[in-house]
């Protein structure tokens, strides 16, 4: 049998630990250049209901806009350059459009092969007048965009929308879905040892894991199975119950540091010191749900029982036809078109950070 | 309380096992209803078809199987892989009815199948 048979392409995988406090993590970095958001994934282990402060994070994301036909050299246009692109917070990314087959257009804030925010593109030049004859003339490319905006709360938060309403924008909210699992089985973390050389699990199992948590399979399988002998890996415990909250469309980087900086909240406030808050601790009815509220911290629990997270999870995974994963880093699509980082939060705030990208990519920061 | 954490990076190359695959099966005639074992066997027998009763002994798992859409996601050790997808792609036939299996996305990470952004559709007509 020819050895060629069994050469498969490269895969990589980049590993970080840190503490959110140390003053040199780059989480927020890795976070704000991951531009082209398309799923955000938590898991919460002995959570039963999806915490209201976390729900009103994510229903106060940016909403998302398809634009349907648009002609690239809009993008250009003086007026779309002076209200939108110079502010820098604008994405976009163009929709149905294979990155292996097709060309792919994205919308950076700040790098793009044509920097937009380039003084010799400033309009009036006679480069930007070059450029904007070639996409309006020569080479006129249309294309279905998304388009997101980061809401900074000022007054010209609906200038995007101004700006493509002659293109008939529809407006679309990032979709939530959340449930709990029961009696999942759970591999032990511990925040100090990443690679999993004695205590914790190593990265590729606690991904794998992840997957088949987020894909619904089955790991309780017998190791002479005919079907499949995959199993959680060790070492394990059983959680009784877990929350797996999902949410989809098109997010911005702004948006997914903001959900962070609140799960991130949340396990430092209610599980930082277990004891005192359960002496505290208040019972509360909601909807004949059962929820606990800490009065020490002033925060209510995600528990339903007295049982504490040590660890939360939150994966990105980034549009698979994007152009770019980390900032201007190459992306392609090859077979799987892997584009995606996971963070899993410890309550001291250390964290770990996996960042995945496909065999012929960048590798990332 | 553990004490925080040191700065750590590390940079995996090749260091995963396995590589996995999001396959659904097409049939001439339109769906017909496949258990999860039938699935597994249909693909083993298109391996033993093409490398022989030796090259084909090797061990692949089937994750999940949706009976309805007849999509499935495979498990096989990195050196099992390019066998099994040219196995997939050379299976021609099911009891006499041409078939064929399309391969919607293989990753060495079970998690980013999780994720595929080419799902991502809107309920309306695209207008050419």
């Amino acid at each position: 049998m020819s050895p060629e048979l069994e050469k498969c392409p490269r895969s990589l995988l980049v590993c970080e630990k840190s503490n959110f406090m140390n003053e040199k993590s780059r989480h927020d970095i890795h976070v704000s250049k991951h531009s082209f958001n398309y799923k955000i994934s938590v898991l919460i282990p002995e959570c039963a209901v999806l915490p209201a402060n976390i729900s009103g994070v994510i229903s106060n994301f940016s909403p998302y806009y398809l634009v349907r036909d648009l002609p690239v050299y809009e993008l250009l246009q003086e007026k779309s350059y002076e209200t939108v692109l110079q502010k820098g917070t604008v994405y976009a990314v163009s929709y149905n459009t294979k990155i292996d087959e097709d060309n792919s257009i994205a919308l950076l804030p700040s790098v793009v092969t044509l920097n937009l925010r380039d003084k010799t593109l400033a309009p009036g030049t006679k480069r930007y007048q070059r450029v904007l004859s070639g996409l309006k003339d020569r080479l006129p490319l249309r294309y279905d965009f998304l388009f997101t905006e980061h809401n900074t709360g000022g007054d010209e938060d609906n200038s995007l929308y101004n700006l493509l309403s002659q293109y008939k924008p529809i407006e679309h909210k990032a979709v939530l879905s959340h449930h709990t699992l029961k009696n999942l089985p759970c591999p032990t973390l511990y925040p100090s040892d990443l690679q999993g050389t004695t205590l914790s699990c190593d990265p590729h199992s606690f991904l794998e894991w992840l997957g088949a948590v987020n894909l619904d399979i089955s790991c309780e399988n017998a190791a002479d199975s005919f079907l499949s002998t995959y199993i959680c890996p060790e070492p394990k415990s059983s959680v009784s119950q877990a929350l797996l909250c999902t949410i989809t469309g098109f997010i911005s980087p702004e948006d997914v540091y903001l959900l962070l900086q609140e799960l991130r909240y949340d396990l430092k406030h209610c599980c930082r010191f277990p004891e005192r808050c359960f002496l505290t601790m208040t019972k509360l009815y909601i909807s004949h749900k059962l929820f606990f509220n800490c009065t020490s911290c002033a925060h209510r629990k995600y528990f339903d029982e007295p049982k504490f997270t040590p660890w939360l999870s939150l994966t990105v995974h980034g549009f698979m036809d994007s152009p770019v994963s980390w900032g201007a880093t190459e992306h392609g699509f090859l077979k799987g078109g892997e584009n995606f980082y996971n963070l899993v939060c410890f309550k001291n705030q250390d964290y770990w950070l996996h960042m995945a990208t496909g065999a012929h990519d960048g590798c990332p920061p | 309380m553990e004490e925080p954490t040191t700065f750590e990076r590390h940079v995996y190359k090749n260091a995963s096992v396995y590589h996995y695959m999001k396959i659904s099966l097409d049939l001439e005639n339109g769906k017909r209803s496949f258990s999860d074992a039938q699935f597994k066997q249909l693909i083993i027998s298109a391996l033993k078809e093409l490398y022989g009763e030796v090259g084909a002994a090797f061990p692949f798992d089937l994750l999940k199987f949706d009976p309805s859409s007849l999509k499935a996601i495979l498990r096989v050790y990195n050196k099992g892989l390019v066998k099994l997808w040219s196995a997939l792609t050379l299976l021609g036939s099911y009891q006499n009815e041409a078939c064929a299996f399309r391969v919607i996305q293989v990753s060495p990470f079970l998690l980013a199948l999780s994720g595929n952004s080419r799902e991502l559709q809107f309920g309306e007509s695209l207008t050419s």
